[in-house]
């Protein structure tokens, strides 16, 4: 057997254990677990695109995934719009704030862009706390928005169960996942990599840096906004603490560094390593140790910035390789 | 008017606490080159020693600066050499290193936690404060003392940090480092133990702000996160690298935040401070009171 078959068959294996795994478990709480475990996986993909292939550290992406959630969720409770197309909308708008703010900001420096991006998502935050009606709209300030679980249907994405989030979001993970390859893969991709890495080098070769990361902030900020969206039909109550978080956006960062910046695995490597741990040190010592799960996240990050700086996916996809190549001993190439 | 210019002045006093409170950041920018994510938390864990010293001991909550600055530069000092330095050695070709950014803000959930994990949530406040509450009148306005305190400590200390730089025989290296840190290795300066000097010297700064708030301040985990993303926002203001630029940059915070809430709802001028902060990145990253050179 060849190591390119094992390949495929250990992902067509993989793919039908996840899209099964609804109809062996059925608690709800994993389901929720396991939901919110490809949410982060897709959250840290789409982020990244900007903050893996683009070499910056945007540390403000609850504010789009916020934009998401408050589009959506206000155009359903107003105008009943189906959270379908509000999440589109929705990508929109984060799309173009994302390139109002991206413009300036791309300019600056490592340290500077992390400071921009926080005082941006913070200042979203505010706004929204603050903010009772945007023009028409009803945002509800600090108090947050509520859906009425009433008209329950995938014309609503609103469900009863969990088993369709699950596969809403998983069709989402593998979608985004797919853009990334697909970028990756792209000019754009070799651009982008060019430019995070040596600008003024990959500038002087013609390649336009500033544009090119500018149109992955835009694919980042529309996928993101997306979620936000999912995010409100799933627990149907948003408020500004919740999907405009400085801890939103850190906790973004914090996975897909330790999984892996600038991977197409990585970020969901690190996503499937730490979402259970915060997870279950929260259902299970939530009580007597509060904030384990925050420690443990940061002795993680602070340990594979020392020793693993490229994170957890190098190693791990090492591995994997090392046991296909084991499993497939010879392949010789017959000409 | 009297409302405006008492609220000016408990602004200003205030705003240099905030300055004190970033002072450290600045510091550490300047040498290091790198923004310390974890100065909010190192001066929560100043806060929590003056607190725990206070509480103990039964000490004047100023005295405990004999203990809380030494142990805090050593606590700086060794967190640099054992979580930081080794960044440095793997990048040593980078500036700007973004991977210690990422790092000192695992530092900032780490210390953050573990305290939440050891202390509890509970806000905390010196029990028998022989300043709690305490006002000055001066003519019909009232002044709070801890923050007038506050305020000299604050100006003391960065006087103090600036002869220290200017004057001594390890500032000169410091500032050596800060300008080109292969030339200053060059002339045979220890580069790693600068640095290390540099992050002891900004906590120790974090530990003094800490005494200073202890007296009118509620002492919590998160406490730093407050301090942390406004110290941010002063030192850009100020120019980052900046002493002075730090205290006058703390000082627009304090007005803003004070004055505002004549004008408006005291939770917009948090959004007030945001809006200025990306305008002066945008339109002057090197701060109002810009600094050419880092020191």
């Amino acid at each position: 057997m060849t190591k390119e078959k094992l390949q495929k068959i250990s992902t067509g294996l993989l793919l039908v254990v996840i899209f099964g795994l609804p109809l062996v478990l059925r608690s709800p709480t994993y389901l929720h677990i396991l939901i919110l475990l490809y949410l982060y996986a897709y959250l840290t993909t789409s982020w990244n695109l900007v903050g893996g292939f683009a070499g910056v550290l945007p540390l403000g992406h609850a504010a789009f995934f916020g934009i998401g959630a408050y589009t959506s969720t206000v155009l359903y409770l107003q105008y009943g719009i189906s959270p379908w197309l509000g999440m589109v909308l929705g990508g929109i708008i984060a799309s173009i704030v994302g390139l109002i703010i991206g413009l300036p900001t791309f300019k600056m420096r490592g340290a500077y862009f992390a400071l921009a991006t926080i005082a941006f998502g913070e200042g979203m935050r505010v706004m929204v706390e603050n903010i009772d009606y945007l023009g028409p709209f009803n945002l509800n300030g600090p108090r947050g928005l509520q859906i009425p679980p009433l008209n329950v249907g995938l014309t609503n994405l609103m469900f009863t169960n969990k088993e369709p989030y699950y596969y809403i979001i998983l069709i989402m993970l593998i979608g985004v996942l797919a853009v990334t390859y697909f970028v990756s893969r792209s000019k754009l991709g070799f651009y982008l990599n060019a430019g995070g890495e040596e600008p003024e080098a990959a500038m002087s070769l013609g390649v336009n840096v500033a544009r090119c990361k500018l149109v992955a902030m835009a694919i980042s900020t529309f996928l993101t906004a997306l979620a936000g969206a999912f995010y409100a039909q799933l627990t149907l109550f948003i408020h500004p603490k919740s999907v405009i978080s400085l801890d939103l956006s850190f906790e973004i960062a914090f996975i897909a560094l330790i999984g892996g910046r600038g991977s197409i695995a990585g970020p969901v490597l690190g996503a499937l390593l730490l979402r259970p741990v915060s997870d279950f040190s929260r259902i299970y010592f939530g009580a007597t140790l509060p904030g384990l799960h925050l420690i443990i996240f940061g002795t993680v990050l602070i340990l594979v910035m020392i020793y693993q700086p490229r994170g957890l996916q190098e190693p791990l996809t090492r591995a994997y390789h090392g046991i296909l190549n084991r499993l497939a001993p010879v392949s010789v190439k017959e000409e | 008017m009297l409302f405006v210019l008492e609220d000016m002045i408990n602004g200003i006093l205030m705003g240099a606490i905030y300055g004190l409170t970033a002072l450290g950041l600045t510091i550490i920018f300047g040498v290091l080159k790198v923004i310390n994510f974890a100065h909010g938390s190192l001066l929560m864990v100043g806060m929590y020693f003056a607190y725990w010293a206070v509480a103990l001991s039964g000490l004047h909550p100023y005295l405990t600066l004999i203990v809380v600055v030494p142990i805090m530069f050593f606590f700086g000092y060794y967190l640099q050499d054992i979580v930081i330095k080794p960044i440095f050695k793997a990048e040593r070709e980078v500036r700007e290193p973004i991977t210690v950014i990422i790092v000192t803000t695992g530092v900032w959930y780490v210390l953050d936690n573990l305290t939440l994990l050891i202390f509890g949530p509970q806000y905390r406040t010196i029990q028998d404060n022989p300043l709690r509450g305490e006002m000055l009148e001066l003519g019909q306005m009232l002044i709070s003392v801890p923050k007038l305190w506050g305020f000299f400590a604050a100006i003391l200390t960065a006087l103090a940090v600036y002869w220290f730089l200017q004057k001594t025989r390890m500032g000169r290296a410091i500032r050596a480092t800060s300008l080109d840190r292969d030339a200053a290795s060059l002339m045979g300066i220890k580069q790693y133990k600068v640095y290390n000097i540099a992050f002891g010297l900004g906590t120790a700064t974090a530990g003094i702000a800490g005494v200073t708030l202890v007296p009118f301040y509620n002492v919590f985990p998160t406490v730093g996160v407050l301090f942390d993303i406004k110290g941010f926002i002063i030192v850009v203001l100020g120019g980052l690298g900046s002493i002075g630029g730090a205290i006058l940059g703390g000082m627009i915070i304090g007005i803003i935040e004070s004055v505002g809430p004549q004008f408006m709802a005291a939770t917009w001028t948090e959004g007030i401070v945001y809006g200025l902060f990306l305008l002066v990145l945008f339109v002057k990253p090197s701060g109002l009171f810009g600094v050419r050179y880092d020191w």
